[in-house]
């Protein structure tokens, strides 16, 4: 078989059954992969700046915490409704964990934690609240704005659907 | 040969009697997910949208609503009931601040409690902005409950779901 014949051969391949039928298994298989394990995302906002930019490309991968639990510093996907819209934030504090914020600086059960990501300054003050049972609290990296027009809070394990993939 | 020619006859009139349930019969949840569509386009706007249109929006909208329609929302100055004027007034003042403004709903999940009551629960995103120019996006979960009234589904309560609590 000549260069120039399979070239042809791949690009336009003959309707045989055999190549229809993989033809439906890869679509079946790409609709379920990309549909519901590893969820391709477009970054809207700029709330987790500099980490992620605004209109970047990513995708969700949903089965991190199948058989484990977000940890500090973890950067989650959190759902609304259903899994066309959610919020990237990072995971600052765990159940029973009591958080707030000290002229910008995060404090977790009294003791501050360093938190490398946050690169614009920030001046927030919140006061001292624990974590519910079966939750976690998220923050955006970007703290460069007013404490009242930043997203952020404490959310149950149930909305944590998975991580962005880089 | 002919069975084929047949058989394919036979999968093209399915197919038509399918389509054509689908568009003549509307089912009730069809219905209530049409509300969503008219209220998303009554509350949009374009920078070139007159009086005209606006005054015209704005009593459709208010015949989205039931008589009157109980609001719960976080901030306690807005929460309260309506009557469906009083939401159409407050929403042409809204809506007079922005230059541009888009409301679109992802993933509604209706179900139907009881007779007559359908209850959705979905994700809003209001984007926008304001004639000063600045830029507004808010996206939020909705529960939201309709009642049927004469054959029509008008909303009698909007609760906005708390996804991540300061």
């Amino acid at each position: 078989m000549t260069l120039h014949s399979r070239i042809r051969r791949f690009f336009l391949p003959s309707l045989t059954p055999r190549f229809l039928i993989r033809v439906c298994f890869v679509a079946v298989f790409a609709y379920l992969f990309f549909g519901h394990v590893l969820l391709p995302i477009r970054i809207q906002g700029t709330s987790m700046e500099p980490t992620y930019r605004n209109g970047g490309m990513n995708f969700c991968w949903k089965l991190r915490y199948l058989f484990s639990k977000p940890e500090r510093h973890d950067v989650v996907a959190v759902r609304f409704a259903g899994n066309r819209v959610m919020l990237l934030k990072r995971v600052v504090a765990l159940e029973g964990e009591q958080i707030e914020f000290r002229d910008g600086e995060l404090f977790v059960d009294g003791k501050e934690i360093a938190e490398p990501y946050v690169v614009y300054p920030c001046n927030w003050n919140l006061p001292p609240r624990r974590v519910e049972k079966g939750s976690v609290y998220v923050v955006g990296d970007n703290r460069n704005m007013p404490l009242e027009h930043h997203y952020f809070g404490q959310t149950t394990l149930k909305r944590v659907i998975g991580v962005p993939l880089w | 040969m002919v069975k084929l020619k047949y058989i394919l006859i036979a999968i093209v009139i399915v197919g038509l009697g399918l389509l054509a349930t689908r568009y003549l019969f509307q089912s009730e949840e069809k219905r209530v997910r049409k509300q969503f569509d008219r209220l998303s386009e009554y509350v949009s706007k374009e920078p070139d949208e007159n009086v005209m249109a606006t005054a015209n929006k704005m009593q459709k909208l208010g015949s989205l609503f039931g008589d009157s329609c109980e609001l719960q929302v976080s901030v306690e100055a807005l929460s309260g009931t309506y009557t469906r004027e009083e939401i159409a007034s407050y929403a042409a003042r809204a809506r007079s601040r922005f230059s541009r403004v888009s409301l679109e709903f992802y993933d509604p999940e209706v179900v139907f409690p009881e007779r007559d009551v359908a209850k959705v629960t979905l994700t809003a995103r209001l984007t926008g902005q304001t004639r000063a120019g600045e830029r507004m996006r808010e996206t939020r979960e909705l529960e939201c409950l309709l009642k049927k009234s004469e054959k029509k589904w008008l909303f009698t309560h909007i609760a906005v779901i708390e996804v991540l609590q300061k």
